[in-house]
């Protein structure tokens, strides 16, 4: 099951990094394969066990692939603790703020669609 | 007999599993200390990353050398990438029943994540370049890589703002998301995905399935969104 479910996303994802370089340069493979495969279980109407199997396993472990990709920081750190408090403060500030608003945004919207649809 | 310690030690070091080894010894530290704590500065991935710097330093090792033996685990992140497409169908009765307000947050929010980190950056007088590699910190590294390239911003530090702005929202997320209110799972996940990409979906996925599919929905509107607006309105602007 969780071979087959595999395969299936490597597939995908494979036909995604193809069709990036033919039409869209600028979007990484992965991205255009999340499309492809949606696209496909929208066709189907549903998901098969095998890659319900899969992709929760591999999400269970999201956090842990990206580690390799944060350790990267270490080559930067010359370069940023000249700019420390400019990055970081930006960072965090900017970080902060915009997680904060979109959070409080999208819950009023949806307080004002759930009014709405009483009313109506 | 003498016994080669110093080859062993090598060999140790220099296996090409070392990277996968130490990686996996240090998440398993990392989680359980935080399982243990539930202190939000003990998120996963930045302990993990500071206990495998802390190794590599030790040893002596470079990040190059580190980076081709953990590759393992990296090339694993595009199948996960596509494998967000299940929740993303699992919730998509919601999305629908949701789409204004996700678009609206998307162009919104997602003009003020890229804006408010660039014009904040250029107050406090960081140099141009580095305001380019700024811009697209809240896209999954991928795209904030090609699009720094194409602005004019130099694509590994890029990678390292994406790193950062990530960690930090899983850390401050949820706690600020309280604070203004966010009670909905799908603001939740929507303003983590979109402001903090694939680690703020990593964390959305913990608080439930529905958070996580609209963070997956936030993550890859907003770098659709970046990766075809950003380097528009740079070019216009300078």
């Amino acid at each position: 099951m969780l071979l087959r479910g595999l395969t299936w996303l490597v597939v995908f994802q494979l036909f995604g990094s193809a069709l990036t370089v033919l039409l869209a340069p600028m979007l990484p493979g992965p991205i255009i394969g999340l499309v492809l495969l949606l696209g496909f279980f929208l066709l189907r109407g549903e998901v098969g066990e095998p890659l319900l199997v899969a992709s929760s396993s591999l999400l269970r472990y999201l956090p842990l692939l990206l580690v390799p990709a944060a350790v990267g920081v270490m080559t930067y750190a010359a370069a940023i603790a000249a700019d420390f408090w400019a990055v970081v403060g930006a960072l965090v500030l900017s970080l902060a703020l915009s997680l904060a608003f979109a959070g409080w945004l999208m819950q009023q919207l949806i307080e004002r669609q759930a009014r709405r649809r009483e009313k109506a | 007999m003498i016994l080669d310690g110093h080859a062993a030690w090598q060999a140790l070091i220099h296996h090409p599993l070392f990277g996968v080894g130490i990686t996996l010894v240090a998440y398993q530290l990392a989680l359980s200390a935080y399982e243990k704590t539930r202190w939000v500065f003990l998120q996963p991935v930045l302990l993990s990353m500071l206990l495998v710097i802390a190794v590599l330093l030790a040893c002596g090792l470079t990040y190059v050398e580190y980076r081709k033996s953990a590759e393992v685990l990296t090339i694993l992140l595009g199948p996960a990438t596509v494998a967000l497409a299940v929740p993303l169908f699992l919730n998509l009765r919601r999305i629908r029943l949701l789409l204004w307000p996700i678009m609206l947050t998307l162009l919104v929010g997602g003009v003020v994540a890229t804006g408010l980190g660039v014009l904040l950056a250029w107050w406090f007088g960081a140099e141009p370049q580095m305001l380019m590699s700024m811009a697209p910190k809240s896209v999954t590294s991928p795209i904030a890589m090609l699009v720094a390239d194409q602005i004019g911003g130099i694509a590994a530090l890029a990678a390292v703002f994406v790193l950062i702005t990530g960690v930090l929202g899983a850390i401050l997320g949820p706690p600020l998301l309280s604070l203004v209110g966010a009670r909905h799972h799908a603001a939740q996940g929507l303003a983590l995905g979109l402001t903090a990409h694939a680690v703020g979906t990593a964390q959305a996925l913990e608080v439930s399935e529905e958070c996580g599919a609209f963070a997956a929905l936030g993550m890859s509107l907003m770098g659709v969104a970046t990766a075809v607006f950003l380097p528009l309105v740079v070019s216009f602007m300078v």
